[in-house]
């Protein structure tokens, strides 16, 4: 493991040096206690200290409008031609829960049949992340599912020691610019502090709900028919807040768009919601999740059932963006503990 | 990783044929450039309309058929319905082929009843006549189908013929009968019960509209077929036909992919689901 | 596909407007660029805003704005018509009620006195009607204003004969893409849980709370709007009196029809 250090004074020159690379995103203040990532030129307009951005940066991985394919139908016969449109970024000061989040869509993505676009399109990326010495508040769940740690999934990772930044390199993309900067190599010292540091998390980051994470998919399994959903059902607003924010939803939807010369358009991917009245209904005017209860229920199991059958890990990353973002307070939180209390009968 | 040669790719063909077979479904064969669409008996495409949409559509016709294959279309949304004014000639592109396909190699050497309801035949039909050109890799072969009226009735020149074979037990029914009609009038649960079959060796292939599966699975039930012996193809909104999308996920615990893990399941994995 | 691009003839368009303020006519005059694109595939026969000429002919479509709330309208709105191949309602007056709608919060004799005095018999007046409400609709445009960008995608639809679905979603689908910061955790009533999308949070967007001008989502959820009103201590007054801004002519109508 190599590490790095950088003067908290000299992050505006990071900061700088990166943007001459490439576009550097990084979270920025809307007000009223909402951030979002969007392009930085400079440190001073980063907030190094905030609540998970509105939405999670898999907007960069996965962007919300994004083109697949470019026709003609001007010709005898159409013509088709793939789109990958992409752009070099940085994402500066991604939370540990947001690298999960992350790491859950790359194995979606990898899956066979791979996803070319979402995988093109990953490599683009530099992905620098930040830990979080505290919680952000008190919608987060990051313990629980272990995300309050890194895990990998980045280039860089900056740990906050006070006067300076621990740089953990993770991969030649970020040595090769750490190098280019001449950063100082850690010493032992900062090691030291970073233990110290690690120790003082423990005792601040305890599971949020009291329930074995690894008993969450069993005591799901008993839940399934429990009136539980339908509370939470008479209380869902189908907006889809819950899913568009969430760092590991990746459902879409493709919509076909003609130019105003109506000959020539395209195709683009766009997110969706199984919140929505018409996810899953087809063209006959069958619905097959008609219910908001089942709707909520069904998200609930793409988080901590379903994943963990398939590919042996939560989808939750203990973000909180969900619950925090829910207007009629639908809390997460409150599901997993309800579940909990249920599956004991 | 070449974005052409993508998952996403579009393979692109010729309308041969077409054929509007009731008001509301038409029939189309379709060769593509490339020759062989390289599908097993249950598999669905993605029909690709620029500017309009996609839409899954299952192939009707059986992979011993070469050289083209068929799609049977109902006008039901934006996509089908502009997919009606396609006539032969015109240019059509696909993506696919999708899902998992009947399990036939776990039939051979079992005796097979199909059961189809209204549109349903179309996805049933690649299997049967998978069947019937393999005729001899089988047992028994008894083929139900029901449909609204005889004039609703599809395909009926090819079920005439299935009706004639001596190694085909046949029997149709429709739930309002025309005065020329001679055959059976009712549901096609009626037909059910008649219906001589040794359970322990009988798949039951069941294709319909949802409210049909629940009163035929009762039926099969009834006749002890065992509930992993009951194969059915079920309908939802593949939108990507990879397993991604979502939109086909089944409200099941074990949140199946209908267009991956499916459209083929058989009635113990699906058994759980509260709508089939 | 391809038999509709022979026909060499552009197709011939006509606006109306009804009762309105003729902002959504406003937006279409200020299209600018793509407007010139438009009007290389159309024919505008009829347009009050912008021509004086008439057209004696049937439209290919008639594009209509405003409410119907005269009797003259009624029968005017059922001869374009019977006059038009397709018919587009646009604007919340037409597709709606609208804020015309309004009035129908009040009994309507009352309502007519307090408007034009005692002399109000002379003018003639009946409860507010969205378009649909007296004749059949092919294409919405809802908003007030309509929103462009939606403007222009359906009359796309509507010049290839394809149909156009308003997304049945509320706004805050839009929204949240858009990375608004919430008006609830601002403290402002917004309609944009229950309204239907299309305008791309345009208010919220800028800075303003959705006034739910385009019309509730096929399935509101009603029980949610308490938990909101609970959870960020609102008057639960004023969030009906926002929904009956616009949404009034559609009420009357669907509670009659029960």
């Amino acid at each position: 493991m190599k590490y790095h250090v950088l003067e908290k004074e000299q992050l505006n020159c990071f900061i700088k040096s990166l943007a001459k690379k490439m576009k550097v995103v990084a979270p920025i203040s809307k007000g009223h206690g909402n951030y979002v990532f969007g392009e930085v030129k400079s440190a001073d307009e980063i907030s190094l200290n905030y609540v998970p951005t509105i939405l999670p940066p898999k907007k960069y991985f996965m962007p919300t409008k994004e083109k697949m394919l470019d026709f003609d139908l001007s010709g005898k016969e159409p013509k088709d031609t793939a789109a990958l449109d992409l752009e070099e970024i940085a994402i500066f000061g991604v939370h540990t829960c947001d690298l999960a989040g992350i790491q859950c869509l790359n194995i979606v993505f990898n899956e066979r049949p791979r996803d070319y676009n979402y995988l093109l399109r990953k490599e683009k990326l530099f992905i620098i992340g930040l830990e979080c010495n505290k919680y952000c508040d008190e919608y987060a769940s990051c313990t629980l599912v272990n995300s309050h740690l890194p895990n990998g999934g980045y280039d860089l990772f900056f740990t906050d020691l006070g006067d300076r930044f621990l740089i953990n390199v993770n991969t030649q993309k970020g040595e090769d610019f750490v190098e280019s900067i001449d950063l100082p190599k850690a010493e032992p010292k900062d090691m030291t502090a970073l233990e110290k540091l690690r120790e003082e998390k423990k005792k601040i980051f305890r599971n949020e709900i009291d329930v074995d994470p690894k008993k969450i998919p069993e005591m799901l399994d008993k839940v399934y028919n429990s009136k539980l959903w339908e509370k939470v059902g008479e209380k869902c607003l189908s907006c889809g807040n819950c899913t568009n924010v969430c760092p590991t939803c990746y459902c879409f939807d493709m919509e076909d768009f003609i130019n105003l010369d109506l000959k020539t358009g395209y195709r683009l991917r766009t997110w969706d919601s199984c919140q929505f009245e018409t996810f899953a209904t087809v063209a006959g005017g069958e619905n097959f999740r008609s219910q908001r209860s089942m709707r909520q229920r069904h998200r609930v199991y793409r988080k901590f059932k379903f994943p963990v059958d398939k590919f042996n890990r939560f989808f939750c990353t203990g973000c909180g963006r969900c619950s925090r973002t829910c207007m009629a307070g639908i809390n997460l939180k409150e599901i997993l503990k309800e579940v909990a209390e249920e599956s004991k009968f | 990783m070449d974005i052409n040669n993508s998952n996403w790719r579009i393979r692109r063909g010729k309308i041969i044929d077409s054929k509007q077979m009731t008001p509301s479904e038409k029939w189309f064969e379709i060769a593509l450039d490339e020759k062989e669409l390289d599908h097993e008996p249950g598999q669905f495409v993605q029909v690709e309309l620029f500017g309009v949409g996609e839409v899954p559509i299952s192939i009707c016709s059986s992979p011993t058929k070469k050289g083209s294959f068929e799609l049977t279309v109902r006008a039901a949304g934006r996509v089908t319905r502009e997919m009606h004014k396609l006539e032969k000639g015109d240019f059509i592109a696909i993506r696919g082929p999708f899902g998992r396909p009947f399990p036939v190699k776990t039939m051979v050497g079992n005796d097979l009843l199909f059961v189809a309801g209204g549109l349903g035949i179309a996805p049933l039909r690649s299997l049967i006549n998978y069947v019937m050109d393999n005729r001899r890799e089988f047992g028994k072969v008894d083929i139900l189908l029901g449909s609204k009226s005889p004039k609703d009735m599809l395909f009926s020149d090819e079920i005439g013929k299935w009706g004639k074979r001596l190694d085909v037990n046949f029997a149709c029914t429709v739930d309002k009968a025309e005065p020329e009609w001679k055959g059976n009038v009712g549901l096609i649960t009626s037909l059910i019960p008649g219906v001589n079959l040794n359970p322990e060796r009988t798949y039951a292939v069941v294709v319909g509209p949802p409210v049909m599966y629940k009163f035929v699975i009762a039926e099969l039930l009834k006749k002890n077929i065992p509930e992993r012996h009951i194969v059915l193809s079920l309908e939802r909104h593949m939108k990507c036909g990879m397993g991604k999308c979502g939109h086909c996920q089944i409200d099941h615990p074990k949140n199946y992919y209908c267009c991956k893990d499916g459209p083929t399941f058989t009635y113990d994995e699906v058994k759980d689901a509260k709508k089939l | 596909m391809s038999k509709e691009k022979k026909v060499l003839t552009k197709p011939k368009v006509a606006f109306f407007d009804f009762a309105c303020c003729e902002g959504c006519q406003l937006q279409v005059a200020n299209l600018g660029e793509k407007l010139l694109d438009l009007l290389g595939l159309i024919d505008v026969v009829e347009f009050r805003e912008v021509m004086s000429e008439k057209w004696d002919k049937d439209y290919d479509i008639a594009i209509i704005e405003g409410s119907i709330t005269d009797h003259h309208a009624e029968e005017r709105i059922k001869k374009i018509r019977a006059r038009s191949k397709i018919l587009i309602a646009y604007g919340s007056c037409a597709t709606l009620g609208g804020v015309n709608g309004m009035k129908n919060s009040f009994e309507l004799e009352e309502i007519r006195k307090y408007v034009y005095g005692d002399k109000y018999h002379y003018f003639d007046s009946m409860t507010t009607k969205a378009v649909d409400q007296v004749v059949k609709v092919d294409y919405y445009v809802h908003g007030c204003p309509v929103y462009q960008p939606e403007l222009v995608e359906v009359l796309k639809c509507a010049l290839r004969g394809i149909p156009y679905s308003v997304p049945d979603k509320p706004v805050c689908a839009e929204c949240k893409l858009n990375e608004n910061c919430c008006l609830y955790d601002k403290g402002v009533v917004c309609l944009g849980p229950w309204t239907r999308a299309g305008c791309n949070s345009w208010c919220p967007n800028n800075g303003n709370f959705c006034y739910g001008c385009r019309g509730l989502v096929k399935n509101p959820a009603k029980n949610a709007a308490k938990d909101i009103i609970a959870r960020y201590k609102l008057d639960e007054k004023l969030m009906k009196n926002k929904f009956d801004m616009y949404n009034k002519a559609k009420e009357v109508s669907d509670e009659s029809k029960k």
